[in-house]
């Protein structure tokens, strides 16, 4: 049973009387494992936000069906509330109450007992900033009081919508604890962003959606091993040997630029293993860099240029050997 | 129950809020100035409490659909454009108890607006002027929070049935000129359409029956149980054809028309018709935002 399986799931508003309809999400079959953290992601507009609020009953597929742990939501609209913690788009909290209050309704609401003081430490939301009303907060106190409130009752899935916008990188690199955290525990993280590194710090695997359509998806590795990508490893020597003392299994090339041998590799382990091949054969780095390729250049890939072709591969193909990766 | 529990927040929230204090001050000041200049005007002597009553019962039928209409009008519509709703939603409530809870919150917060505004205003008639009936008081204090309670039913149904503040507004002031101006008229209108003349004093029973089926119109035959039979619209305009010299005794309901007086002309009636209003109106905005995307 998955925690999240949409199938054929479509949205699409009426363009009125003169306008054409527009399709914001178009046959959307979507599988979410038990336990895993599942990356959403897409360019702005690309309907993640529309997807999610299928999900959650904010608005109403025109076709299709979600299902949430084995639940049709339509029919048991309960499973929502009582097993998914949320910190959707667009929320607000009650600006008068103070940061506290609002927690506390939520773990009364929840029928919980989870501690308020210990969830606000756990977002990294000081006691004396919870006792002010929220309209004071800075939008990242903001985030973090409304994650503190998706925790509540700790739920089997959790489903942020873009939860990194607003934060510092503290609050990030707190977020991403949090959820890895959560996942350690089995509980099923779904979450949208158009942070890469967010998704790639912490994703078991990636949907990409493009323009209402699932694209890819794909574990980070796999997506980088379909579109191509690879890591380079630049390796500053003393005396560069000669390449072949290198070559070996995950290496793709390898080159020499002055004191510098640039080794490509399909595998990011392959580099650890080219290392020690030089220490062996006596020629010690003196220093060693490493770029890999980002999840940005394979979203480009997929989303951009390379308007996919059926098999769901990118269509601009393009070779590791010509990878340049900026980082 | 997350339908109280809805109502609680509500209440908690919106008691803190400056326009619910902001408007209790307008009112008592508006009540109180107007009780004040009223008595002023008439000699010292005759002003009597039971005057004062009249007056804040006149007065009232402006003041607290607008009271009610502002507290209520962004009840859910404010919500949904905050965001808070989608909070709300990924909690136990449903969409029905948050409509329903947020009219239970709304009301508890008018019930406290108008009863105490009501309240401090006849308690400036009574230092001012002389202390009316207290039970008359407390039944016109009553009837002002019952309409009270009504209309916030129609702000509460309007608010839950639109997408922006500008429709929640437009449709608030369009419901209170209805109300306050055009039923009487249409009511008079679809007499004169029917029997061929403007209503006079011997009428048809439906026809004040009609009357009476605007949140205004009942709440004018529950006040005037307690102010004596002083209260009439707030706008006349000549639309029933009734002679200067009738006495009071021929103006009476039960000499108005003939044969027994049906139930649907007791003051009990009236309160059932309030009571509806407080619910129908929200029941339709529920029916309109169960279906809608948030």
């Amino acid at each position: 049973m998955s925690a999240i399986q949409t199938r054929g799931l479509t949205k699409r508003y009426s363009g009125g009387l003169f306008g054409s309809d527009v399709t914001a999400v178009s046959d959307l079959d979507l599988a979410v494992e038990r336990g895993e953290v599942y990356g959403f992601l897409g360019p702005n507009g690309a309907g993640k936000s529309t997807t999610i609020d299928m999900l959650l009953s904010y608005s109403f597929p025109t076709d299709g069906t979600v299902e949430i742990f084995g639940q049709n939501i339509r029919t048991n609209p309960e499973v929502i509330e009582q097993r998914v913690g949320v910190l959707p788009e667009g929320y607000g909290l009650y600006d008068r109450l103070s940061g506290r209050r609002n927690l506390e309704f939520a773990v009364e609401w929840q029928d919980a007992n989870d501690d308020p003081a210990h969830l606000l430490t756990r977002v990294g939301l000081d006691a004396d900033d919870a006792d002010r009303p929220v309209a004071d907060y800075s939008k990242g106190m903001t985030q973090r009081l409304a994650l503190a409130m998706a925790l509540v009752d700790d739920p089997d899935l959790l489903v942020l919508d873009e939860p990194s916008s607003g934060l510092d990188p503290n609050g990030v690199q707190r977020l991403r604890d949090i959820i890895r955290n959560e996942a350690s525990d089995g509980t099923t993280v779904f979450f949208s962003s158009h942070v890469l590194s967010q998704v790639e710090a912490v994703c078991d695997r990636v949907g990409i959606l493009d323009d209402g359509e699932l694209v890819a998806v794909d574990t980070v590795a796999g997506l980088r091993e379909t579109a191509g990508a690879s890591s380079t490893l630049t390796l500053t020597m003393e005396n560069p040997p000669s390449p072949e003392t290198v070559k070996g299994d995950g290496v793709s090339s390898v080159s020499v630029r002055g004191n510098q041998l640039r080794v490509t590799c399909t595998d990011s382990r392959a580099k650890a293993r080219v290392v020690a091949r030089l220490v062996d054969h006596g020629h010690s780095p003196v220093d060693v860099g490493s770029e890999e390729a980002s999840l940005a250049e394979i979203f480009r890939d997929y989303v951009h240029d390379g308007r996919t072709h059926d098999d769901g591969k990118p269509a601009s193909g393009r070779e590791p050997q010509q990878q340049e990766v900026v980082v | 129950m997350t339908l109280t529990q809805v109502a609680q927040k509500d209440f908690e929230d919106a008691v803190r809020s400056k326009m619910v204090w902001g408007t209790i001050g307008v009112f008592v000041a508006f009540m109180g100035f107007v009780i004040l200049v009223a008595s002023s005007t008439t000699d010292g002597a005759d002003a009597s409490g039971g005057a004062a009553l009249g007056l804040t019962a006149q007065l009232s039928q402006l003041f607290v659909p607008l009271v009610a209409l502002i507290v209520g009008y962004m009840a859910i519509v404010g919500e949904r454009r905050s965001g808070s709703l989608r909070v709300l939603l990924t909690y136990p409530h449903s969409r029905r108890d948050i409509v329903f809870g947020k009219l239970l919150g709304r009301s508890g917060v008018i019930a406290i607006t108008v009863g105490v505004g009501s309240t401090l205003s006849l308690l400036v008639a009574t230092l001012l002027v002389a202390a009316p009936d207290v039970g008359n008081t407390a039944g016109l204090v009553g009837s002002i929070i019952l309409f009270g309670v009504a209309f916030t039913g129609v702000a509460v149904g309007i608010s839950a049935s639109v997408r922006s503040r500008g429709q929640a507004m437009a449709l608030a002031i369009g419901s209170l000129l209805v109300c306050l101006l055009v039923w009487d008229a249409a009511t008079a209108g679809v007499y004169a359409a029917i029997t061929g003349s403007l209503p006079g004093l011997e009428v048809e029973a439906w026809y004040l029956l009609l009357k009476r089926l605007s949140p205004v119109g009942a709440f004018r035959v529950i006040a005037n149980g307690f102010v004596s039979g002083q209260l009439g619209p707030l706008f006349q305009a000549g639309l029933e054809q009734i002679p200067q010299d009738a006495t009071s005794v021929q103006r009476q309901l039960s000499n108005r028309v003939s044969g027994p007086l049906p139930f649907y002309l007791t003051s009990w009636f009236a309160g059932v018709t309030l009571i509806a209003w407080a619910v129908v109106p929200t029941a339709f905005g529920y029916l309109q935002f169960k279906r809608a995307d948030i």
